[in-house]
């Protein structure tokens, strides 16, 4: 698909403020491009005009000047909204209904047809991880659930854009974790994702481009490589290596006429170390219990 | 910014709009509402503002107006009925008044209010001067007078929101028959009750029992045949003690056997719904109490 | 087809506000505190007022389904209204191929599917009441009490009910307008209730103005008597049930459902308007 999912143009929306009418400009001049089967990262500090943009997209905000497209039609159309799916930051479903039911619900709003309800409800209820608790009331849920739940709604009408605010805001490093991978996941079923997020060691691994947006206006936006990427500097990342060793590749390096500016330790993340323990002990606790459950047997 | 684009002209060119808006909004719905209130008006009487807000104060007097008229009516009646059981009989009628004219749709109020005014209120004032025995039966008539005529004042207002309540009519003759024991009044009362269109058929027959006791045979022998001539011939109209009342004043009168009354022979007919039709004196219940 | 769908995304918002609306314990609390009203009524039975005391009971049961049922209309929408968009489910719901109208009029027909059950309830229990003390009056005074036709016409409460209903419908299409141009829940209500009161005594300056002279005043009175719709129209509980000859006509009773009705359409349709422009 050639269309870019969205494309903002020259965006701009002021609130006024008080009986004076004093403006206050949340997004300034935008202009911002997000390809068809890209995972795309609104990143910025709060109050940055992420959200502003979000519900622009969404129609649910009408732009003081400006315009904002989803696959080639306007935003504030109503059937623009067709092709998306959205995930507000820190969800609130109605507590009574199990997940299933309210998967089911949303599916319904969004006129999927009733021979296929049941298919796409258990589809996505799936996808996020939830068909064992999807049984149980929403109110019993943990906050990770409830953003899986939530990503399960956005996603049941089959969107081609899903749009994500902050889904990762209060979850637990595993929710985290499994939230990124249905995003991954998503990609790979050819979706298009946005998300905002001021999580930014989460995004970084995930996007295939960020846009960096401060006071409204747009700082910075590419590939994450691009950006992050010292261009000028190499590392090399060395085991086993004796001081003469050592030595010796310093000097190459100076023969050469580079400068070693640093040697660091490498380092994990702490989000890569405590999933890759907790990880570890999941599956040893797993084949513990495949042991004593044959044991028994 | 121009000054059309100030945020206050905005909000208030918005909120005209809107008052514009609900304006022919109310122009349009008129002709539905017209009527209606009408209607409805026709059964909310115009209240006495000043004499309720003297009473009452202007918070009671927003409810009054704003829907709770009648229930407020039915707690200041509670509230007479406490002052009733005290005995307080100076408050007793201004509670009745501020009721009435608070509300003066139900014939409950006025009936009841008249009953406790002319049949209650002159015992307690017997015996607040000694008691039956020691207050002379002049004195005694005099207190009756009074209260009956406190109660026709009442009852006569009545009249006036319900010039055609057979129940009034009926109440200013049971006054006269019961407490002022005058049969000719009375009679003059239950005749103009048997008149009204929702008139019970005992009416005609008590006013008729009046002029016998008078002594009156011949007027109610007349007024007796009439009258047989002029019902139904359902049940309740008890046609069948109307012609022994008749036979009996015939033998009283001596009429001949030749002049004497014939009725019509009828098929009986069966009730007309909603017929005016109760035939049995209202069980004398004042305002409820036992006397 | 479309409409088609419009009405199904409508009745889902509507079935689903309902559900929630009946799980708040305020409504509950209401609910009890209105039905312990009526049946407390039966106090009127140690005055011994004869059949009077169905015309007590009566007024207290009107009374109740009046007050409360105001009450409720008011705080149940403004509380649906303001959970929605404070918990974000409106965001949720109006991200997806919803309408701001249908979200709208969802919202006002849970509110009044409440409305519904809440007057339901309150009518059956004040017929029962009234059944019961009827009953019990027949048999004390004896059948002779009918011949004036009969104490009771239970169909009527339910026409009150069903008015009062209608009247609820404008209440809360009105505190739906106030809601949607409104930042706080409290201000919501405070402004509902006082356009309540307004509407309620509006027939003083609607009947008024006809003998004012010509001038400005005259026409500010007008104007109040033209602007908010008038509930004293629906004050009709003194006209049911007992009083036989002077029966509300069906033709009021259909000019008033219909008068409900436009100014229920309005004030959505108006409230609509504030809603477009609402950042959720």
């Amino acid at each position: 698909m050639n269309t870019p999912a969205i494309r903002i143009k020259n965006l701009t929306k002021d609130f006024s403020v008080g009986m004076r009418g004093v403006k206050l400009r949340a997004v300034d001049d935008l202009c911002l491009e997000v390809g068809d089967n890209e995972i795309f990262g609104l990143l910025g500090p709060n109050g940055s005009g992420k959200s502003t943009t979000i519900k622009i997209i969404l129609g649910l905000l009408e732009a003081s000047t400006g315009t904002c497209e989803i696959y080639g039609k306007p935003s504030k159309q109503v059937d623009a909204r067709r092709s998306v799916g959205f995930l507000p930051e820190a969800p609130y479903f109605y507590r009574y209904l199990t997940g299933r039911e309210l998967v089911r619900y949303y599916a319904r709003m969004c006129m999927v047809p009733r021979a296929k309800i049941d298919a796409a409800v258990n589809s996505v209820v799936e996808l996020v991880g939830m068909t064992e608790a999807a049984d149980r009331r929403v109110g019993t849920y943990s906050k990770g659930m409830l953003q899986r739940i939530g990503l399960a709604q956005s996603l049941v009408h089959d969107p081609q854009l899903v749009m994500l605010d902050e889904p990762t805001a209060g979850v637990d490093p595993l929710g985290s974790a499994a939230i990124a991978d249905i995003v991954r996941e998503l990609k790979r079923r050819g979706k298009t994702v946005l998300l905002s997020s001021h999580l930014l060691a989460q995004i970084e691994g995930l996007c295939d481009r960020v846009a960096i947006l401060h006071r409204g206006k747009l700082v910075r936006e590419g590939r994450v490589d691009d950006l992050v990427e010292e261009k000028d500097a190499e590392s090399l990342v060395v085991e086993g290596l004796s001081a003469e060793g050592r030595a010796a590749v310093e000097a190459t390096i100076q023969a050469q006429g580079g400068i070693l500016a640093r040697i660091e330790k490498p380092r994990l993340s702490l989000d890569a170390y405590f999933l890759k323990e907790v990880h570890q002990r999941e599956s040893e606790h797993a084949a513990q219990q495949v042991k004593t459950g044959s044991q028994k047997s | 910014m121009s000054v059309l684009q100030h945020p206050l002209i905005v909000r208030l060119s918005r909120v005209l709009t809107i008052l514009l808006i609900l304006l022919l909004l109310g122009l349009l719905t008129r002709p539905i509402e017209a009527p209606a209130w009408k209607v409805v008006k026709a059964g909310q009487p115009e209240m006495n503002l000043e004499a309720i807000e003297g009473a009452l104060g202007q918070g009671l007097v927003v409810g009054v107006l704003g829907g709770f008229r009648a229930i407020l009516a039915d707690f200041l009646w509670i509230r007479t009925n406490t002052i009733w059981e005290r005995r307080d009989r100076v408050k007793l009628d201004a509670m009745v008044r501020l009721v009435t004219t608070l509300d003066p749709r139900p014939d409950f109020f006025w009936i009841n209010g008249s009953r406790m005014i002319a049949y209650d209120v002159p015992n307690w004032r017997i015996r607040e001067e000694g008691g039956y025995d020691a207050v002379p039966k002049v004195r005694q008539q005099a207190i009756d007078y009074d209260q009956a005529q406190q109660a026709f004042d009442l009852l006569d207002e009545a009249l006036e929101f319900y010039p055609d309540k057979a129940k009034l009519y009926l109440e200013k003759g049971q006054i006269y028959l019961n407490r002022l024991k005058d049969d000719a009044r009375a009679a003059e009362w239950f005749l103009a009750a048997s008149q009204q269109a929702d008139a019970p058929y005992y009416a005609a027959r008590i006013y008729a029992e009046l002029l016998r006791k008078q002594g009156l045979d011949t007027e109610a022998y007349s007024y007796l045949k009439d009258l047989h001539r002029e019902l139904p011939n359902v049940p309740y109209a008890q046609k069948g003690i109307i012609l022994e009342r008749i036979r009996e004043l015939e033998n009283a009168l001596k009429i001949p056997f030749w002049q004497r009354f014939q009725p019509a022979v009828e098929p009986m007919l069966e009730e007309p719904r909603g017929a005016p039709a109760f035939d049995a004196p209202e069980p004398h219940d004042h305002a409820g109490h036992a006397h | 087809m479309s409409l088609l769908n419009s009405f199904t995304r409508i009745r889902l918002i509507a079935g689903t506000t309902f559900l929630e609306a009946v799980r708040q314990k305020f409504f509950n609390s209401l609910l009890i505190i209105s039905i312990a009203l009526v049946a407390s009524s039966t106090f009127f039975q140690q005055f011994d007022f004869g059949t009077g005391e169905l015309k007590f009971i009566t007024d207290f049961g009107f009374g109740a389904l009046f007050f409360f049922g105001s009450i409720l209309s008011i705080t149940a929408t403004t509380q649906l209204f303001f959970n929605e968009i404070e918990n974000r489910t409106a965001l949720t719901m109006l991200a997806k191929p919803v309408y701001k109208l249908e979200f709208l009029a969802g919202k006002f027909l849970g509110a009044h599917l409440l409305m519904l059950s809440f007057s339901l309830v309150i009518t059956l229990v004040l017929s029962g009441i009234l059944y019961w003390r009827e009953a019990a009056l027949l048999a004390r005074l004896g059948e002779d009490v009918l011949l004036d036709g009969p104490l009771v016409r239970y169909g009527d409460v339910f026409v009150f009910g069903f008015l009062q209903w209608i009247k609820f419908g404008i209440l809360a299409a009105i505190t739906l307008f106030v809601a949607s141009f409104s930042n706080t829940n409290l201000y919501t209500i405070i402004v509902s209730f006082f356009v309540l009161i307004i509407c309620q005594l509006q027939y003083i300056a609607r009947d008024a103005y006809s003998g004012m002279e010509a001038g400005l005043e005259r026409f500010l009175v007008m104007g109040l008597g033209l602007i908010f719709p008038n509930f004293q129209l629906f004050n009709i509980g003194d006209q049911l049930v007992f009083d036989v000859e002077q029966a509300l006509p069906l033709t009021t009773v259909l000019r008033l459902a219909v008068y409900g009705l436009i100014y229920t359409c309005a004030f959505i349709l108006l409230a609509q308007v504030n809603f477009r422009r609402r950042e959720i």
